[in-house]
């Protein structure tokens, strides 16, 4: 047996349900704004997980940018080139060329180079020397402890004297050496060409503070930046615009013949020439770890 | 001057010592989500306290003339089922069902509303709307009115006033507690945090900072309604 109070919650509920489905179902039509067609179906290719991670809010608004505004198609980090296919395919364009990131280390000093060192003792990573003061006068610059090295597992950066350097031939861009640095000299650069310029210095001091410490660090002179509208100066560093930076126009001959230190430096992979350049010189035989006497990097470096 | 100063009391309440975020915990999804920058904090802010208000008044309307016990809506239809009966029409159970449904469909027609005839407003809110439709500070807010409208004798029933000075001061104490969190979390994309709690764990520890910030009205009501007496 029902009871009349269930009757009467029922009927409540379903009176309810009605006059709201009946009021939203006028304001849906007396309310509708035409919008274009491809905007819905560039809202339907999208994920719709409204993360913000292209930079709009939402995914509905990303997608008005797309198809009205003309934004680019890759934008959308959750659903990675699926998406951009999809919404490539919608727009009729072709997925815009994406350039491979590598990793440029924002130092150019060799241990030679840097002024002001004493002897480190420690622990022989750069985790542990960052963590004390005085082992070297620039508080920027490469340790060349090697903490890339342990993290790189493509054995694509070394440490060649007390400085890291990458090794473009193995380097994928994953970034993992761009974590481990304590000092955060190492970035992901666009490598929008087998050679890229690049600013080999992190030191934001004075140029006075700069040549005390270091023999070849930026010194914020900002004569690259009145040769080359590329480059600025920012807190005292040289930077290189890569948004901006097109390898077939670009011009660096005269900024790099400016540049009073060495801090502007191509790096990539070299060209024929500059292997003409080196062809003859006699390279050293590869000297293998021999792991019945070492344990592991760590302990072979100290 | 007496139910002024219960207004008083209610929005201070609400928006500063019984902060639906930091007091109660409620409200927690779009605080960790939407607290990344300022602005956007501040417009999911906004939305809540328009919504909360819309909330708060319908399921005003409609707790205290059909869903409370003796709501003169539902006794008038009992009357008519079957006449002369003991019983009072006693629709409470409904509560949450109706509120929920209400909240949802409030926003929907909102949406529609803003959409046609607001577009920049539209704009802006736009992403927060959907969002907010399950939102559990807007029922939260709901469910405190309920409590003082449904089931208590007629001279302790809130009128729609203070119902909707509940719900709008703490769609205020909703902006304030996420427009500060929004705030701390800007500087903290600039922290070296340790690695295992970075992301949602600092956020939650900081929070959780906050929330004993705000412990410190505790008390503020006993002395503030004794100096308004």
């Amino acid at each position: 047996m029902i009871s009349g109070e269930v009757l009467v919650a029922g009927g409540a509920m379903t009176v309810l349900a009605v006059a709201v489905a009946y009021v939203l179902g006028w304001a849906n039509k007396t309310f509708h704004v035409e919008v274009d067609p491809r905007v819905e179906a560039a809202v339907a290719a999208l994920p719709g997980a409204n993360c913000g991670g292209c930079g709009y809010v939402g995914c509905s608004e990303y997608a008005e940018a797309v198809v009205l505004k003309g934004e680019q198609v890759t934008k959308c980090t959750v659903g990675g080139a699926s998406v951009a296919t999809a919404l490539a395919g919608l727009m009729g364009v072709e997925v815009g060329e994406s350039w491979p990131y590598r990793a440029v280390v924002h130092c150019g000093a060799t241990t030679a180079q840097r002024l002001q060192r004493r002897d480190y003792r420690g622990e022989q990573s750069c985790g542990a020397a960052n963590m004390i003061s005085g082992i070297q006068g620039c508080t920027y610059g490469c340790l060349g402890l090697g903490d890339c090295v342990a993290a790189c597992k493509f054995g694509a950066i070394h440490v060649c004297d007390g400085l890291a350097t990458v090794d473009y031939e193995r380097c994928t861009g994953c970034g993992a050496c761009v974590r481990a640095c304590p000092r955060h000299i190492i970035t992901m650069v666009p490598f929008k060409a087998e050679r890229m310029l690049v600013v080999k210095c992190s030191n934001k001091d004075t140029g006075k503070d700069v040549t005390s410490v270091c023999t070849v660090g930026c010194i914020g002179c900002g004569i690259c930046a009145r040769t080359n509208k590329l480059l600025q100066i920012d807190s005292g560093l040289a930077g290189i615009d890569y948004d901006q930076y097109d390898p077939a126009t670009a011009d660096f001959a005269t900024v790099l013949s400016k540049c009073p230190r060495e801090s502007l430096v191509w790096v990539g992979k070299p060209t024929p020439r500059d292997l003409a350049a080196v062809a003859d010189e006699k390279l050293p035989d590869r000297v293998e770890a021999d792991f019945k006497t070492t344990v592991d990097d760590a302990e072979w470096r100290g | 001057m007496e139910y002024l100063s219960s207004i008083i009391l209610i929005a201070i309440s609400a928006a500063l010592i019984n902060n639906f975020v930091l007091y109660y915990f409620v409200g927690i999804c779009p605080f960790l989500g939407v607290s990344r920058r300022v602005d956007m904090a501040f417009g999911m802010g906004c939305a809540v306290t328009f919504v909360i208000s819309i909330a708060a008044f319908l399921s005003w309307v409609l707790t205290a003339f059909v869903l409370r016990p003796g709501a003169p809506l539902a006794s008038w239809v009992w009357q008519r089922l079957s006449p002369g009966s003991e019983g009072v029409a006693d629709l409470s159970i409904l509560n949450y069902l109706v509120y929920i449904f209400v909240i949802a469909s409030s926003v929907q027609f909102v949406e529609m509303y803003l959409r046609k005839f607001y577009p920049p407003l539209y704009k802006s809110f736009g992403i927060y709307l959907p969002l907010i439709t399950t939102n559990c500070a807007i029922l939260f807010a709901c469910l405190e009115i309920m409590k003082h409208v449904s089931g208590v004798p007629a001279a302790e029933m809130w009128d729609l006033g203070r119902a909707l000075a509940l719900a709008f001061f703490g769609g205020v104490g909703f902006t304030l507690a996420i427009v500060l969190m929004a705030g701390m979390r800007e500087d903290l994309e600039l922290c070296d945090v340790p690695r295992a709690l970075r992301g949602p764990a600092i956020a939650l520890i900081v929070s959780g900072i906050l929330a004993m910030a705000f412990m410190g009205f505790t008390g503020v009501d006993r002395n503030l309604a004794a100096l308004l007496r």
